[in-house]
């Protein structure tokens, strides 16, 4: 499979579900998945999930600038690094952002987020 | 070890090199290597040393503003996410740029760099 279409087609998956049914993030992380988001550390499934639906907002949408990827080793994995805007509703100005996944292969042929970091880009 | 020491350690070793001795940085990288420099892949240590050292300019000093790091798996290798100001000899304005890099132990107790991926942030 291309890595460059598995990691668009993810990233596309990523900040559509984000933006309309945040909760249904919850599938694409594990037990063993890590957030850093703004420098705050989160492990499991669970806790990243409560994490994601507490950002103090309700509504958002993501805009995608690049997306690069490169393969992380024999085990399969992919490195997906994205910078983008994130429109919050009600605000003026988009505020960037960059964050990096590290995907695993599942049984199933599909990917989960092992690792995810995220940090908005201040002007 | 601490990974947030050994990410921090590699972190200020890593732009000091490129700083200083741009050439110095061929050590931290092998055949197996990927870099990806906005949007440009390369592959192996004599290819990415070559492209960082024919990028146009002389001199630069990177100002790192955060360091996020994460284990990425079995193989005991880590990621680590930098973002920062490089300021190019000469011009006025410091460009903000975003980096990854998957690190990997080497037999000697050290690391390289598997992946690298660089970007920068416009405003």
């Amino acid at each position: 499979m291309d890595p460059d279409a598995v990691a668009k087609a993810f990233v596309e998956h990523y900040y559509t579900t984000f933006d309309s049914n945040r909760a249904g993030l919850a599938n694409l992380y594990q037990e063993s998945s890590m957030l850093t988001f703004e420098g705050q550390n989160t492990q499991g499934c669970q806790s990243i999930v409560a994490k994601l639906t507490s950002l103090p907002f309700q509504q958002c949408q993501h805009a995608i600038t690049t997306v690069d990827c490169q393969p992380s080793g024999p085990a399969g994995g992919m490195i997906v690094f994205v910078s983008g805007n994130l429109q919050l509703t009600g605000e003026q100005h988009a505020l960037k952002f960059s964050q990096m996944f590290h995907l695993m292969p599942t049984p199933q042929g599909s990917f989960y987020v092992l690792n995810d970091i995220f940090r908005l880009n201040y002007a």
